[in-house]
């Protein structure tokens, strides 16, 4: 007997009724084979059975016959409006597709004729979690609680959607309700723990200390949190915030016992005396030392206790706790010691200090008649290390870049088989603007520990930067997987320094294409991880790590905010803006390709579609084990459809979005949304960059030129509409005064920034901006020129860009000129000098100068 | 300055980043987060003064109902340029603290490359472990792996 409502359509006779359950179940088991077998079974009888043709779609869907599966499944729909399943399938294939919105329609659809359907009901909650919708997360998982209370999970599950929900005092109740009733949970059991941790933390972030403080010590009686290191660190923090200041500094040492090597665990200790390192009295500060050296004795492995009085003194009292500090690390030859202590540069009395100190160092190991010889009573190996640490000091200022140098010749003939040394003079001379060099040097260093990986990856680094890609790409599949290119291996394995080195590479190359391949395959691995979350929405709640989770979360929301996203999106975004000025840079994006390249493409063609065979035969696709589906074929292989995308802006717009409601700290960001919006003509976006970006540097070059820009587009108008002309009527005057023009504003940039290179390319970039390329040529020319006076501080990348604006944008017939103006400017660069000219250098570099690839000496220093 | 402490979601991202440039066994985002969201309590990561990640260890427990319950390293490791400061000994001590006052582990188990001496040194010489047994072919190269072994001191009650 059917039950009523069901429409007779969707009623199957017993034997076909059956037969449809188990093809859930095989489905469920992805037998996916079977289970499609089972479908035509029922199909052949039951053409029009609604439920049947959408599990059959389903099933192809997951059969890598995708659009006929979709075909089915929304046939499926049609034939039977009211079928909760085909709702529910048609929102399995959505979310399938990361279509995360629609498939919520439909569950919703799904759930009015099923209201109580448990597995929807889940699925939904946890895409709404997905796309962030924490009410829609909260109603359906509050529904499910109701329909299930006796499930321990489906208190937690609710607790989380109203937390992230930001109904923190609701998450509270009900946890305190669950752990009030929750029966017969075994000795020692983690889970449990956890989820009281979880309730800890709600009670810590409602700022409830006294509640807070009796839980936790409840549990300490019980044993029953046994997470010991997280309950400490919450008694810690619990017993600071309610002022009890005697127990909680227990707390902290005890914390500090346990991780000596903890900076936070000391802020606390300070803080909880009231100690902020930030803000020290001369008496407090006298205090924190005393507490430091009592550490220093107590813990003397630990470095961060020797650390960090060397941020808070000064002079002599600073001298005399550096010398020992960096006696120390000579000693014991750690590379980083210079890292370590760069940070404190940002004072210079520190770095004479620091300075003084160590060629103090230098002084008494070395044999006073020969630099290359140790004296005789000293380690070579600490003289070594003085060396090296000494290059690395003067390497950071580009007049002293020839004393680092040549200390490092000193070092080197001492010692060299150190890939330290070579690493350090290959980034001197990068910084020397001698990339030739730099990265004949660093393949020095990688030859002499082939096993290294660190410096596989350093040379490979350097490789892009001269262009030399096919041969970075050679060197990095040393350490790749075999059965595939080193780039698609690495792009699979989400290497973002990769894909930058190489596009930032194709960039300089003028391989758009190719370039954009990258930096799009940027994004696209962001969209893939946020999509990693899908699975722990659930997960998560069923192992209980539930502060995990909601770190996870919180954390993803931000996650377009790190650094290679940020990269990778300005990066494309620039070139997206460089493709809309001028359309012939796709024709010449395409080198014309000599024969052997040709050759070249066509074998490298041919071992790919091998490696595609070989994968083949090795899944060996059995029958009815979960199949895994095949390896995706690139259908852009060469970036060719990315470059040829129909709206370049657009594109742009894109990749910039998802940055612009985060914390961006970088003004390269704004100021390409800003070329981006103006391009667009959204006028509003544009102004916003603008504002985003004066709050980062308000005097930037480049922020200069692109008020400019606006002034001028803005002046230009007529009749904008009027909410929009009203709100930049009243913003512009806080960029660009009113009674100023363009000319008077730009030289006006200049003079208050006198001798500063940025300040001069962008007055000469502002010229161009007043007057186009052709008007400004040639005062524009002779603004770069003025770089190149004594009194102009002039720094390797700013000629660079010089060069790049001289060539490219006032197509100057000086540029030439200005190449080798530069290139005597900067006598150990080979920057400025012509491709040809470069490969010529490294030819004789790798002639003369390669080391022999003999055994390290270090053991025996 | 470095600071030892735990990893948390947000480190990921570095830690992958030095996993890349030091190692050869590489992971997608997915593998560590499954790591954080399922043993939270036991990976740890060094960091340096501008937030950088310069060392990790990625570890979790072995769910092998046959066997006593132990962790097992999943990665470590540390830039080159951070090494000699004993971080790789720190992060070890506070992964193996966990797994044994949390999981009640016995011992610690891991796999390196047959081949890779200096990591062999690392974990002998400066970690405690010992070699276990030989796993023939255990890497996707081939490549035979020492599958290496730390007992751990049963926790205080």
């Amino acid at each position: 007997m059917a039950p009523t409502g069901v429409p007779a359509k969707r009623i199957l006779p017993q034997k076909e009724s059956t037969l449809f359950r188990t093809i859930l179940q095989q489905y469920e088991t992805k037998q996916h084979k079977k289970a499609l077998k089972s479908c035509d079974q029922i199909l052949k009888k039951f053409p029009e059975h609604g439920e049947t043709t959408s599990m059959k779609g389903l099933i192809l869907t997951n059969l890598q016959k995708k659009e006929e599966g979709l075909e089915l499944v929304k046939k499926g729909v049609r034939l039977d409006l009211t079928s909760h399943i085909c709702w529910h399938v048609f929102g399995l294939v959505h979310k399938t597709d990361r279509n995360y919105e629609e498939a919520l329609k439909c569950y919703a659809q799904a759930l009015r004729f099923d209201k109580d359907n448990i597995n929807i009901l889940r699925d939904a909650s946890n895409l709404f979690m997905q796309v962030r919708n924490y009410e829609g997360a909260q109603d359906a998982r509050f529904t499910l609680l109701k329909l299930r209370p006796t499930l321990r999970q489906g208190w937690l599950a609710l607790a989380v959607a109203y937390h992230l929900n930001d109904r923190l005092e609701d998450a509270q109740s009900l946890l305190m309700h669950y752990l009030r009733i929750v029966k017969n949970v075994p000795d020692h059991d983690v889970e449990h723990s956890e989820v009281m941790l979880y309730y800890l933390r709600v009670l810590y972030d409602l700022k409830r200390w006294n509640d807070a403080l009796e839980f936790i010590d409840l549990n300490v009686q019980y044993n029953s949190i046994i997470d010991r290191v997280a309950l400490l660190e919450y008694r810690a923090r619990v017993l600071s915030a309610l002022g009890r200041k005697d127990e909680a500094e227990e707390e902290w040492r005890r914390l500090i016992k346990q991780n000596p090597d903890c900076y936070e665990y000391y802020r606390g200790f300070l803080s909880n005396r009231g100690i902020d390192l930030d803000k020290l009295t001369d008496e407090i500060r006298a205090e924190t030392l005393g507490l430091f050296k009592g550490f220093c004795d107590e813990y003397p492995k630990s470095t961060t206790p020797w650390r960090i009085p060397l941020d808070i003194t000064s002079g002599d009292e600073f001298k005399e706790l550096v010398k020992p500090y960096l006696q120390k690390g000579l000693t014991r030859g750690i590379p980083s010691l210079f890292a370590d202590l760069k940070s404190l540069y940002v004072n210079s009395e520190k770095k004479a200090i620091i300075q003084e100190v160590m060629e103090g160092f230098k002084d008494e190991y070395r044999d006073q008649s020969n630099p290359s010889k140790v004296a005789d009573d000293a380690s070579p190996a600490e003289y070594l290390w003085t060396l090296y640490f000494l290059a690395q000091h003067y390497a950071t200022d580009p007049s002293t870049i020839s004393t680092s140098l040549s200390l490092l010749d000193t070092a080197l003939e001492h010692t060299p088989t150190l890939p330290e040394l070579h690493m350090i003079k290959a980034r001197a001379l990068k910084r020397a603007g001698d990339y030739v060099r730099a990265s004949v040097n660093m393949e020095n260093a990688r030859k002499l520990d082939l096993q290294d990986r660190a410096l596989n990856s350093k040379s490979a680094k350097y490789m892009f930067r001269v262009g030399m890609i096919e041969e970075a790409n050679t060197l990095l599949g040393m350490f790749t997987r075999k059965d595939t290119r080193p780039a698609s291996d690495l792009e699979d394995m989400q290497c973002f320094p990769f894909l930058i080195q190489e596009g930032d590479a194709w960039t300089r190359a003028g391989r758009l294409n190719l370039a954009l391949k990258r930096y799009r395959a940027v994004d696209k691995t962001y969209d893939d991880i946020e999509d990693d979350q899908l699975d722990f929405h659930a997960y998560c709640v069923r192992k209980y790590t539930l502060n995990a989770y909601v770190d996870m979360t919180f954390y993803m929301d931000s996650l377009r905010a790190s650094p290679p996203y940020e990269r990778g999106a300005i990066s494309a975004a620039r070139i997206y803006v460089r493709l809309h000025d001028d359309s012939s840079l796709v024709a010449s994006s395409i080198p014309q390709q000599s024969v052997s390249e040709k050759k070249a493409k066509k074998k490298a063609k041919r071992a790919e579609l091998k490696v595609q065979e070989d994968a083949k035969k090795g899944t060996g696709a059995s029958d009815d084990k979960a199949e895994a589906p095949a390896e995706k074929k690139d259908e852009d292989p060469d970036g060719m459809k990315l470059l040829t995308a129909p709206d370049p802006l657009e594109q742009a717009a894109k990749v910039l979005r998802p940055m612009e409601h985060l914390t961006v700290t970088s003004i390269g960001f704004w100021i390409v949304s800003f070329d981006v919006a103006i391009r667009r003509k959204k006028y509003l976006q544009a102004l916003k960059a603008l504002r985003h970006a004066k709050a980062i540097a308000f005097d930037d070059a480049q922020l200069h030129t692109r008020i400019l820009e606006f002034k001028k587009t803005i002046s230009s108008l007529e009749n904008l509409p009027s909410p929009m002309s009203t709100v930049i009527a009243e913003a512009l005057p806080e960029l660009f005064p009113a009674e100023s023009s363009l000319e008077g504003y730009n030289s006006d940039y200049m003079q208050k920034h006198p001798g500063s290179p940025g300040a001069i390319l962008g007055g000469a970039r502002g010229l161009v901006v007043i007057r186009g390329a052709a008007g400004a040529q040639e005062d524009a020319t002779e603004l770069v020129f003025q770089l190149l006076r004594d009194e102009t501080r002039l720094d390797i990348q700013t000629a660079l860009d010089a060069l790049q604006f001289l060539e490219q944008e006032l197509k100057s017939p000086r540029t030439e000129e200005f190449r080798s103006a530069c290139s005597r400017r900067f006598p150990l660069s080979t920057t400025f000098l012509s491709a040809e000219e470069q490969a010529a250098v490294r030819t004789e570099m790798e002639k003369s100068a390669a080391p022999e690839e003999s055994k390290p000496e270090l053991d025996s220093l | 300055m470095n600071t030892i402490r735990l990893a948390t979601p947000a480190d990921i991202l570095g830690m992958q980043e030095c996993n890349l440039r030091n190692l050869p066994e590489n992971y997608q985002f997915k593998y560590y987060a499954y790591h954080a969201m399922t043993w939270p309590q036991l990976s740890y990561v060094a960091e340096d003064h501008k937030g950088r990640i310069v060392g990790y260890i990625l570890a979790k427990m072995e769910e092998d109902p046959s066997d006593e319950p132990h962790g097992h390293v999943t990665s470590i490791s540390v830039l080159r340029s951070y090494r000699r400061l004993g971080i790789a000994k720190k992060l070890m001590i506070q992964a193996q603290d966990a797994m044994a006052t949390i999981y009640k582990a016995h011992y610690v188990s891991l796999h390196v490359r047959k081949s890779n001496r200096a990591a062999i040194g690392l974990y002998r010489d400066t970690l405690g472990f010992e070699v276990h047994e030989l796993e023939k072919k255990y890497y996707a190269d081939g490549e035979d792996a020492f599958a290496m072994r730390l007992r751990l001191n049963s926790p205080p009650s």
